[in-house]
């Protein structure tokens, strides 16, 4: 059972990150959204405003007159503070303060009604929130000018009461549009579900859902378009970008007959697709449902975090009274009310619960970009402290496909033998089978026509070739059949035995022929990704059940130097602990398939091969297919997010801890503490930010088939024929 | 006296930049549905926008100049001595000016791009769902937005405000500056058609070459050695 689509909720409509503690929804335009904070809902409002009755536009006039007024009322306060109105004009001073008192009032109905249906809501959940702290803070602004302009007095603060308002308003606004601008890249990766197709029916075309469409639909893909669905192409030429799915960063030619897959793009040309799959079941829908899993998964720092944010509300509550009364006892009323409500609006922990978050799920889109998976933004906190790669032969280091390497023959021609091999080992499945047949097709032998044929099950196959009676397999095999065997080829055989080679024995007309040896070919980008290991510093391994003469020489081919050989997955498990101990955290990376114990058991879990359905999977992060080369980036992006997370995290706390300090000692005015709150949030979004320039991975240097390997090395190990 | 009315004809040539930049904007505003008074209300109203922002912008800018000279609390006097910090203040605000200055020529390319790519397109997406808009608050709102639109002009003048280092000839500095690209903002609509590019080119030049003065003798106020007296006497007519 592959996981369905998970269902809209639980992302931000506006920025695409989990919901958080405190969502709100709102219904604009008649549809009803769900919001991460107040800034996300303006920002969406503004982003999707169209239409001259919109929401969105309303929005902006409340914010337009709002600030407006509120400019003005700032206006005339500085001109107050800085003494105009003293000496000849000091009779006009009560009539200033009236009108400031008029200026201000319908701003706090007009920008501060939001932040007050966000105090209520919270407060009718049991909860204190960032919004409480704000109106707090403005009615204490606000109600002591009132009554000072009432009592004659000098202490009117109405410009820091609508100023504070004006500046947490635009800055959730910023602070939403950035971080929106920073998730940009996750939007192909959540989409999938909410795909719409060009259909093309009897010469019409018409746009539908694409989840509901049957297989033999025509849907038409114009240049740059994603591919709604999976399909064959009918008609047209193009090339699509594939990477979000394969991770392959080059682009695939398309003509009729190809194969295109839902979540590539189109590049050039106009494609008539033919569906094959759509909705939940193709892959792209997979891996959005993964990607939508793994950023809502909260890693351990996060939730520290978060845990760490949710306490600040009351406990700044708390010092804010606390800080005012301090100041109350040795300074003026102004002074102590200055200095609270300056705690009160500097406290605000936006950019704390931003940090981890952010960085996590910019990572977790990088990744996803290349057709990489991940089980939670944790991973790649955890992938940037291992230490050592633990690297699975079969199937991860090499094909995990038996290629041909020579062939021992006695007296016979080496291309008759494969043509007679291939003419019996083409009717098998058998791995070593499918590489004789695969050898004889890449030289070009035409096998020679089999009758008869009969598998033997773990021995080998049997036939009848021009008339006479053919086998291949084992060496028990022969014995059986009663063919005599040659020393030649006896002496041969335990030769590569011994050097770990797979064998096949082939005979016909009552004699065993010749010797076929096959092995397991190296992935085309292994040497290449254990040295980029080795430079990121980390010590690689290999582990393999096979034989130690077999990971012997796969380790040498790959410049791997160190190997244990001939595992159980027990003796897998056990080594990989003795790794742990002695050179500190692992990464074991494994096809998938048959090593889920293993992979389960190390700090981080990598399989390779495509494997999306991360559910049935023990690994925490799957790469695609050929994907091995890819896992130096993937190591060196944990880093980059880990450092990225790390330095938001401490500019976060530090920022508001020294702000904290700097305004209950009163040397900050609460206006210049809304602006100091925002531009924080701001520094750690632009921090994140710099995730998005982390450079791409290095193209495929290798074609990616394994086709012209299989033939080239055949070529270089040259048959050899007996006198 | 001098001086506002000097800044008042410096916004004034400096509107010509305007009509390239913000005046799209106001061309769009400008066809009401409601005849030639509403229309004009509309722009009234867009420009009061706009003019509030500028001076709002020049009354921050006088008092960081104010808190920057003199520490918070005390405004100094007008025309008083050249300290230290005030000679710096001058000399900063000066440079600005001719950096900003030498764009409006065409030349600094590159930080013309950054100073104006930078939320700038967060304010255009803003403004655009603004502008078909009805009622008679929306002008307002949409000249107040329009107002924080990144512009080497709007600059310039902050930083002439700035070193004024008071709130209320910094108020005055930008309100000039605002009241002076009043009257071509307001007659856009005819303006606009009847002025041939090479004419506004000229115009910005024109504000390029006041600015670039403006900013030369700011950083004149910091950087020669005269004296209180004799500093007072060289530019009798430019000191706010």
């Amino acid at each position: 059972m592959t996981p369905g689509i998970a269902p809209a909720g639980g992302l931000c409509r506006q920025c695409l990150l989990p919901l958080g503690p405190r969502p709100m929804r709102r219904s604009i335009d008649g549809a009803s959204h769900e919001f991460c904070c107040y800034g996300c809902c303006l920002a969406f409002q503004v982003g999707n405003g169209s239409g001259e009755e919109s929401e969105a536009t309303w929005l902006l006039v409340r914010l337009g007159i709002g600030g407006f007024l509120s400019m003005n009322i700032m206006m005339f306060s500085l001109l107050l503070y800085s003494g105009t109105f003293e000496h000849a004009d000091a009779e006009l001073l009560p009539w200033v303060h009236v009108l400031l008192w008029i200026l201000a009032t319908p701003v706090l109905v007009i920008l501060g009604g939001p932040f007050l249906r966000d105090a209520w809501e919270g407060a009718l959940r049991g909860r204190l929130t960032a919004a409480t702290l704000i109106w707090v803070g403005v009615l204490a602004a606000y109600g002591s000018s009132a009554v000072s302009v009432l009592t004659g007095g000098t202490a009117v603060y109405f410009d820091t009461a609508t100023m504070l308002l004006v500046l947490f308003t635009v800055g959730r606004y910023l602070e939403a549009a950035g971080r929106a601008r920073a998730v940009r890249s996750l939007a192909p990766l959540l989409e999938a579900e909410n795909q719409w197709a060009t259909v093309v029916e009897a010469g019409s075309e018409s746009r539908r859902p694409a989840r509901d469409l049957p297989v033999g639909t025509s849907v038409r893909v114009r240049p740059g378009e994603r591919f709604p669905v999976d399909g064959v192409v009918e008609d047209g030429m193009s090339h699509a970008d594939e990477a979000v799915v394969t991770g392959e960063s080059r682009s695939v030619a398309k003509s009729p007959g190809s194969m295109v897959i839902a979540g590539s793009v189109n590049l050039d040309g106009p494609l008539l697709v033919s569906v094959t799959r759509a909705g939940p079941a193709t892959r792209w829908a997979q891996i959005c449902g993964a990607v939508r899993e793994s950023i809502t998964q909260k890693s351990p720092a996060q939730r520290i975090v978060d845990q760490v944010a949710g306490a600040f509300v009351p406990v700044v509550l708390v010092i804010a009274i606390g800080t005012a009364l301090v100041w109350a006892g040795s300074a003026s009323f102004e002074e102590a009310l200055l200095a609270g409500l300056a705690v009160l609006v500097v406290a605000c922990p936006c950019g704390l619960g931003l940090a981890a978050g952010l960085a996590g799920s910019l990572g977790i889109a990088r990744l996803a970009s290349r057709g990489c998976l991940v089980r939670g933004g944790g991973i790649l906190e955890s992938l940037a402290r291992v230490r050592a790669v633990a690297i699975d032969k079969t199937g991860t280091l090499t094909l995990g496909r038996p290629r041909l390497c020579g062939i021992e023959t006695d007296g016979a021609e080496t291309d008759e033998v494969l043509a007679r091999a291939a003419g019996l080992e083409r009717h098998s499945e058998h791995g070593l089978a499918r590489g004789i047949a695969a050898a004889a097709e890449t030289r070009g032998i035409r096998p020679v026509m089999a009758a008869e044929v009969r598998v033997i099950p773990g021995r080998g196959i049997r036939g009848v070739v021009e008339g006479a009676v053919a086998a291949a397999g084992t060496a028990a095999f022969m014995t059986e059949l009663g063919w005599h065997l040659p020393e030649r080829l006896r002496a041969r055989a335990h030769d590569l035995e011994a050097k770990g080679h797979s064998l096949v024995y082939l005979g016909w007309g009552e004699q065993v022929r010749a010797l076929l040896w096959l092995d397991d070919a190296l992935r085309p980008d292994a040497r290449a990704t254990v040295e980029a290991l080795g430079r990121l510093g980390l010590d690689v391994v290999l582990l393999t059940g096979d034989l130690p003469e077999t990971a012997r020489r796969a380790a040498g081919m790959a410049g791997i130097p160190s190997w244990h050989a001939a595992l159980s997955p027990e003796d897998k498990k056990a080594t990989l602990v003795r790794l742990r101990q002695r050179l500190g955290r692992v990464v074991m990376v494994g096809d998938g398939l048959n090593d889920g114990p293993v992979l389960a058991a190390a700090d981080v879990g990598v399989a390779v091969g495509g494997a999306t359905d991360l559910a049935r999977e023990a690994a925490d992060l799957v790469l695609p297919d050929d994907g091995l080369r890819l896992l130096p980036w993937v190591i060196q992006l944990g880093r980059a997010v880990r450092r990225t997370l790390v330095t938001s995290l401490a500019w976060a706390f530090g920022y508001n801890l020294v702000a904290l300090a700097l305004a209950a000692s009163g040397l900050l005015q609460p206006i210049l503490a809304a602006v100091l709150m925002a531009s924080s949030s701001l520094i750690v979004i632009l921090n994140s930010l710099r995730l998005e320039r982390f450079p791409d991975p290095p193209a495929n240097v290798v074609p990616p088939t394994p086709a012209p390997n299989a033939a080239g090395t055949l070529s270089n190990i040259p048959a050899s024929a007996g006198t | 006296m001098t001086y506002y009315l000097l800044v008042f004809v410096a916004g004034m040539a400096g509107s010509f930049h305007c009509i390239g930049m913000c005046g799209g904007f106001a061309c769009a505003l400008g066809a009401g549905p409601h005849g030639r008074g509403a229309a004009l209300v509309r722009h009234l109203l867009y420009n009061t926008g706009r003019v509030a922002t500028y001076a709002f912008l020049g009354v921050i800018a006088g008092s960081i100049g104010a808190l920057a000279v003199a520490g918070h609390g005390q405004a100094p006097a007008l025309g008083g001595s050249f300290d230290a910090a005030q000679r710096v203040l001058a000399i900063v605000a000066g440079l600005l000016m001719i950096v900003m200055a030498l764009q409006l020529f065409g030349l600094l390319q590159r930080l013309h791009g950054m100073l104006v790519g930078f939320g700038g397109s967060t304010l255009v997406v803003a403004l655009r769902s603004l502008l078909h808009a009805r009622g008679p608050a929306a002008p307002l709102a949409f000249g107040v937005i329009n107002g924080f639109l990144p512009c080497p002009l709007v600059y310039a003048f902050a930083a002439q405000a700035a070193s004024t280092a008071a709130a209320l000839p910094g108020f005055l500095t930008m309100a000039a500056f605002g009241l002076g690209t009043f009257p071509a903002m307001l007659l856009m609509g005819g303006i606009g058609r009847l002025l041939r590019p090479a004419w506004r080119q000229r115009g910005v030049w024109l504000a390029g070459s006041f600015i670039l003065v403006l900013g030369l003798v700011t950083v004149g106020r910091g950087v020669l050695p005269l004296g209180e007296h004799g500093l007072h006497l060289a530019h009798q007519g430019l000191q706010p």
